[in-house]
This record gives structure tokens, sequence and C-alpha cells, in this order.
């Protein structure tokens, strides 16, 4: 049950109510005050004070003051009048009840209409900063703009008066120059005229045509005497040139040179290293060191049918310089034709491995290498690992019909086993 | 544009834009006048040279000449003032001399090259420079050819690749050292990164080198004295200069290098009036220009005695972005200094005003 608090004071003027209500030790916070158009309540628990007010107040602006141990309200009247008391009198509960239920709808809208406010105004200023510095944006702008602009115009105005002088200049160049061909032609008529003096009469009548002709001559006077200060056309010669060399036939832009690089330098460490360890080589004679010269040897013995003797050579060689790709590529052809097939699948698969950076260079190995890998798995039923493999070399070379070929008829095994099992 | 309108920078205003409705490969300005010239290829597969003149703010069309074959270069080098010939080479390797008056026959016309000429250059006319007018041309199929015009049908000089060797496409060429009336010196690139330097006095090759990436263009700082500078563009953004007045038994000459714009540098052009600026003009529609700084001492020893030529610096004074395609050509007006046209791949072309250049 809460304890009413029913010790107030109040006074009036025409305008305004003072009330003064005194709380009895307790502490006393804005939100325990709730004051609507006519209904007042204070509620600091246990403590209870509720008025319904004689007349509308004008929530608004009264104001409630706490401290001293009481709270000081002034609530402004609506229409100014003197009450005859503080409150209603002869308020029943129902009614009560009802007025207390609308103040605090009343002061819900109340606050809501605040906040809406409180956000509009919010935007309003937020547009407002933003359009403050748009334009002063706008005005920097502008200003580096107009500079722009009257240096343009300045040098527009200098180009024009600059073609005004090229017009006059020229216009004086060709009085000029008519200046002067009169002055090439009176000389030239001059000795034309001395001439024809010392010829014979008979001459004097192709004398008005040689006087014709001589103005136009003058002009080639003129060319005549230029081209004797030009030297005579050179000359003819050739100079052959040729151009710097590249490894790879294309141009920088054009090759990947890290790559290429790469590779190059792999080719040439593999060629250098021998590994001449074992105490059995040494009855070997020179030629059969060579790693090269035992490749040739096993090609030659493949190529013959004698498949044992290539593997053999290939063995050595590769016991001599085990980084030589086209080595193991080859012994694995010769496990193909042995049918030792997991030895081929093994020789293709350090092949490839030799053969990376994957440049245009080592293309056909690694076709090579993928095919004969392809091949091996084939024949061991092994279609799928197969078909990888046939499909990698048809990407490297596709416009290889043999491989299409293989790795379609691959394709139909598989999808025939598919489909019986 | 560059944002700060610095006190002392030379800017570069973009004066006049005309669109074209052809693929113009080449302009240049009519010495002494405010005229300039188009060369390029129209849609159609045909040639087109367009003349036109500066009024005010905007380009007048004054003539429009249309040949059978796309010409891809032109120069005024070679002709005199007063005929101001146009020299052109096109997509069929024809060089052609033309007066503008009479367009419909040339003055003088052969065909030169299997291929297409890349680049042509004329020294010896519009009174710069001594000796006999020359016209040197560069082309696809490799070879170098200098002309005479008073000589029908042969090349005076001729620089081919030997004999079943593959060749590599000349990309452009250029005059200089030409400062008495014997010595002359064509300096050309090619498409591989090589660089010659062929001597027409002695008939050789006087120097070699190569910049790895494909030479885009290259120019003297000035085709009718000692030659001083030489500045080679390639693709992929990077320029040479080279100094040219000390040659090096072994190392040839000495070179300062700088990697300007992430694109092909097209073209470079020293000002006429300046032999230490250039502009050079790149694949991402930018012009950058450029000033080139002496060093203290242009030559040293080496450790064996002989001398040996020190580089200098380069420093960049402005750079601006035009157009989204590259800027293939690019040519100062000898007359006016700092007014200069460009031609880019988006068919236009602009007329650009340099100004300050006088503060440099």
């Amino acid at each position: 049950m809460p304890v009413w608090l029913r010790e107030h004071s109040w006074r009036q003027t025409l305008t305004a109510v003072y009330l003064s209500l005194p709380l009895r030790g307790a502490r006393a916070t804005p939100s325990s005050i709730f004051c609507s158009e006519q209904f007042l309540k204070v509620s600091i628990p246990p403590f209870l004070f509720e008025a319904v007010l004689y007349a509308p107040i004008d929530d608004t602006n009264s104001t409630a003051k706490i401290g001293n141990g009481n709270i000081f309200f002034t609530l402004y009247k609506k229409e100014p009048a003197m009450w005859d008391s503080l409150t209603l009198a002869n308020t029943d509960k129902e009614k009560l009840q009802y007025l207390r239920e609308n103040a605090v709808l009343k002061a819900q809208e109340k606050a809501k209409e605040e906040t809406e406010a409180r956000k509009i105004t919010k935007q309003e200023h937020k547009k407002y900063t933003l359009e403050a510095t748009m334009k002063v944006e706008e005005a920097e702008r502008k200003r580096i703009e107009d500079l722009k602009e009257k240096e343009r115009q300045k040098v527009v105005k200098e180009l024009e008066l600059w073609k005004k002088q090229q017009k006059d200049g020229d216009k004086n160049k060709s009085i000029q120059k008519t200046g002067e061909l009169y002055q090439e032609i009176e000389p030239l008529k001059e000795r034309k005229n001395e001439k024809m003096k010392k010829t014979q009469i008979p001459n004097e009548g192709t004398s008005k045509t040689r006087l014709k002709s001589a103005k136009g001559s003058c002009s080639i006077f003129s060319q005549n005497s230029k081209e004797e200060q030009l030297p005579a056309p050179r000359a003819a010669a050739t100079i052959q040139i040729s151009f710097t060399p590249r490894v790879f036939p294309t141009a920088l832009r054009e090759s990947r040179v890290a790559e290429e690089e790469e590779w190059l330098h792999k080719q040439a460490e593999a060629r250098r290293i021998i590994n001449s360890d074992l105490s059995e080589l040494e009855d070997l004679k020179e030629e059969e060191k060579n790693p090269d010269w035992l490749k040739d040897k096993g090609n030659k013995m493949f190529a013959m049918g004698d498949y044992l003797g290539a593997v053999n050579a290939y063995n050595l060689a590769v016991r001599l310089n085990n980084s030589l790709p086209v080595l193991y590529l080859n012994r694995a052809a010769c496990h193909l034709k042995l049918r030792n097939l997991h030895k081929a699948i093994e020789d293709s698969s350090k092949a490839l491995e030799l053969l990376t950076p994957p440049v245009p260079d080592n293309e056909n190995a690694r076709v090579k290498a993928h095919v004969r890998r392809g091949t091996a798995f084939c024949q061991l039923e092994l279609y799928t690992e197969g078909l990888q493999d046939y499909e990698a070399a048809l990407k490297i070379d596709p416009k290889n019909k043999i491989i299409e070929k293989d790795a379609e008829k691959i394709r139909n095994l598989i999808q025939g086993t598919m489909q019986s099992s | 544009m560059s944002a700060a309108v610095g006190a002392e920078r030379p800017q570069v205003v973009s004066h006049v834009q005309q669109a074209l409705s052809y693929t113009v490969f080449d302009c240049k300005w009519v010495p002494r006048s405010a005229r300039l010239l188009c060369l390029g290829s129209a849609a159609r597969g045909t040639g087109i040279v367009q003349l036109y003149e500066l009024h005010g703010a905007r380009l007048e069309l004054l003539r429009e000449i249309e040949k059978p074959k796309p010409i891809k270069c032109g120069t005024f080098g070679a002709t005199s003032l007063q005929q101001r010939y146009l020299a052109t080479g096109d997509f069929d390797g024809n060089l052609n001399i033309w007066n503008l008056e009479a367009p419909e026959i040339p003055v003088y016309s052969v065909k030169g090259h299997k291929e297409i000429i890349n680049s042509i250059d004329g020294v010896g006319g519009l009174g710069i420079g001594e000796g006999a007018p020359e016209i040197v041309t560069g082309s696809r199929d490799g070879t170098v050819k200098v002309w005479d015009p008073r000589q029908n049908d042969t090349p005076v000089a001729n620089m081919e690749p030997v004999q079943g060797e593959s060749k590599r496409d000349c990309w452009t060429v250029a005059f200089g050292n030409a400062y008495n009336q014997e010595e002359r010196v064509v300096c050309a690139g090619y498409d591989n990164g090589d660089i010659k330097l062929f001597d027409l006095k002695n008939m050789s090759l006087r120097w070699e080198t190569n910049i790895k990436n494909g030479v885009c263009s290259v120019e003297f700082d000035r085709k009718d004295i000692n030659m001083n500078k030489l500045v080679a563009t390639s693709l992929e953004g990077k320029f040479h200069v080279f100094d040219m007045r000390t040659q090096h038994p072994t190392k040839g000459f000495a070179s300062v290098s700088e990697k300007a714009q992430k694109s092909t540098i097209w073209q470079v052009r020293h000002l006429p009036q300046n032999r230490d600026i250039f502009m050079t003009s790149g694949g991402s529609g930018s012009l950058h220009l450029w000033k080139y700084q002496y060093p203290a001492q242009r030559s040293k020893k080496d450790s064996e005695g002989s001398e040996m030529g020190v580089a200098g610096s380069l420093s960049l004074l402005q750079n601006v972005t035009l157009s989204t395609q590259p800027i293939s050509s690019l040519d100062w007006s000898p007359d006016k200094k700092g007014l200069c046209v460009c031609g880019a791949f988006d068919q236009t072309v602009r007329v650009l005003i340099v100004t300050k250049l006088n503060k440099i």
C-alpha cells in the first residue's frame, strides 16, 4: 500500500499555481514526477501523491524544483482563472482511473512527438552541414577553374596575336618576293638586251620571245643556282644489318622470360652433373661414360627392337646423370614395349617432374610423356587415369588427331565398362 | 588534370578538340602557318589527309584529300619553306610526296617497301640544316631506306637484314647529326628492342644497342647540330635518353632511363625552341613533359683512359591525362612556343598550349 503524501501547500496567481510538496525524507528524481494536462502524480515508493487538477495546465512549460526535502511545482494555467481548489472535488474512482489512463496516453504521445521533432531537427542540421561543405568545396573548385580559365584566355589571346603577326609577315614576305623578282628580272633583261645588240639583226625577230622566256626563266635561274648549292644525291649503297639474337624466337614482350630462363638453367645444370662415383664405371670406355652417347646408343637399340639393351643403356646413362628428362622418357617407351607397365608409369612421371617449368620448348617432350603414361594406365585397365593423361596431352597439343582419337576410344571404353557394371 | 595550379610549373591547357570520323595516325603542323594536317585511315580502308586551320577556339577544315591506301606517317622535313610538300608513307609501302595545292598526282612516288611504312623522317628542308634534302622510311619489312627526291625509284641508302636472317619490324626512324653537307646519321628502332645508328657519310653501322623492349619512337634533340641527345621510348613505360656526344669504343653511349607510365610510350617530341625539354605521350592517354639536366661533366675517362659519356638527369615538369585511348602522335609547332597538336586513337585531335615554358 502506498503511503499518500497529503501535506501539500499551494498558492495561486491568475496564471500560475505554486505547489509545495514536502517529501518525508524520500529522495526525489525527475523520473518520479509524472505530469500531464490535468493530472499530476509524484511516485517515490512507497510514497505516492496524486492530484487531478482543477483546470488544465500547460505541462510543457510548467516546472518542478526538487530540493530541500520538498518538490516545488510551478504550474502554468492554460486559462488564466482563479481556482477554487487545487484538485477537483468529488471525483469518483472510475473517473480518476480514466483520467489517469488518459494522462498516461497523452504523455506517451507527447514523448513520441518530441522524439519525432528531435529527429527532424537532427536531419535538418545534417542537411545543412552537408550543403555548407558542398558550397565550400564548390567555391574552391570554382576558384581553381577560374585560374585555369584565365590562363587559357591569356594564352589564346597571345595565339591570336601571333597569328596576326604571321599573316602580316606573310603579306610582307610576298610583297618582298615580287619586289625581288622584279629586281632579278631587270638585270637579266639588260643582259639579254646587250647580247642581242651584239648579235646579228636576224635574231632580233626572236628577241621578243627571248624577253618573254627571260621572265619565265629567271625563276629557273634562281632554282638552278640553288641546286648548285646542294650536293648531288648520294651514291646508292646498302648496309647489311643483323638483329640481336634471342634463344627463343619471340620478342621480349611475347615470351615468358622467367620460366624460359629457368628451363634453360635447368638444362644447363643437368648437363653439368656427372655422377661419377661407382667404381664399376672405371672399366668402361671413355665414350660409355657420356650420357648423351649412351642415350644415342639406347635410341638405336630401340629402333632395332632390342628393348632390353636399350633399357640397359638408359639405366647406365641415368646412373651417370639422373636429371636428363629425355632419358626417362625414352626408357618409359622401352618399358611400354616390354610391357613393364608400372616401370613405364614411374619413368614417365619422373620425366614430367623434370620437365617443369612448362614452356613451349619442352612441349613435345611433355606430350610424349603424357601419352606414354596414359598408354600404360590403359593397359593396366586404369582407364580414368589414362584418360586424364591423354587429356593433358591434348591440352598441350590440341591439333594432334591421333591423341584425340585415342582419347575418344578410352572414353567409350569407360562408358562401356560403367554400363556393364 | 593535376590539381595544383602551382606557381611556376608549366600547365598544359587544352585549347581545341576536334572529333574526326577516321583513325588518325599522324598529325603535323604546316610550317610557318597556323594550319595543321591530320593523316589517317578511314573506316572504308582509304587514306585521309585533312588540312585544318586554327581559328580562335575551333579548327576549320580547309581541305580533305582521300587516297587509295591508308596513310601512316608524314613529314615536312625535306621540303623547302616555299613549297611545303608533304612526304607520306602508307600502309602499302609507298612513299609519296604531295603538293597540297594540287594533290591529285604526287610530285614523287615510289613503292619503297613491301610492307607498311611505320615511320618517316625528313632532313635538309625548311631552311634547317645543311645538305641535300633526304627522306628516311622505316618499314615492317625490316628495312630502313633513305631517299633523295631528285632520284627516282632507288633509295640512296638501304639498311636491310642479312640475307636469310629473320627480320624484325622497324618501328621508328630519325635523322640526326646533319650539321654540314656531308655528315648525316640515321637512327632506327626495332620491335625487338634494337636501336641502330647508321652513319650515312661512311655508309656503315656506327653503333647498336638493345633496350630489351620494342622501341616505339626515337628522336634526336636537334637534327641539324652535332648529335647531342637521343631519346628512345619503348613498351612498358620506359624511355632512355642517350648522351651522344661521347662514344666509348665498347660501351657506346651513356644513358639515363626513366619509367614513366605503366603503358607504352608511343611518341617523344622535343620542343623546337628548347632542346632540353621534350614531351612523351603514352598508351594511357597521358602526356608527360620532361626536362633534361646536364651533368657537371659530360664526359670522363674510364679505367683504360678512353672517354666515356656521363648521362644527366631527368625531371618531370608536368603530366596530364587527356584521353582514355593512346595518344599516338604529337607535334610541336615550330613557330609558336608551347603550341602543340596531338592525335589519339579515340579519333580526336587536340590542340594544346603549354604555358610558362619561358620560365624553365
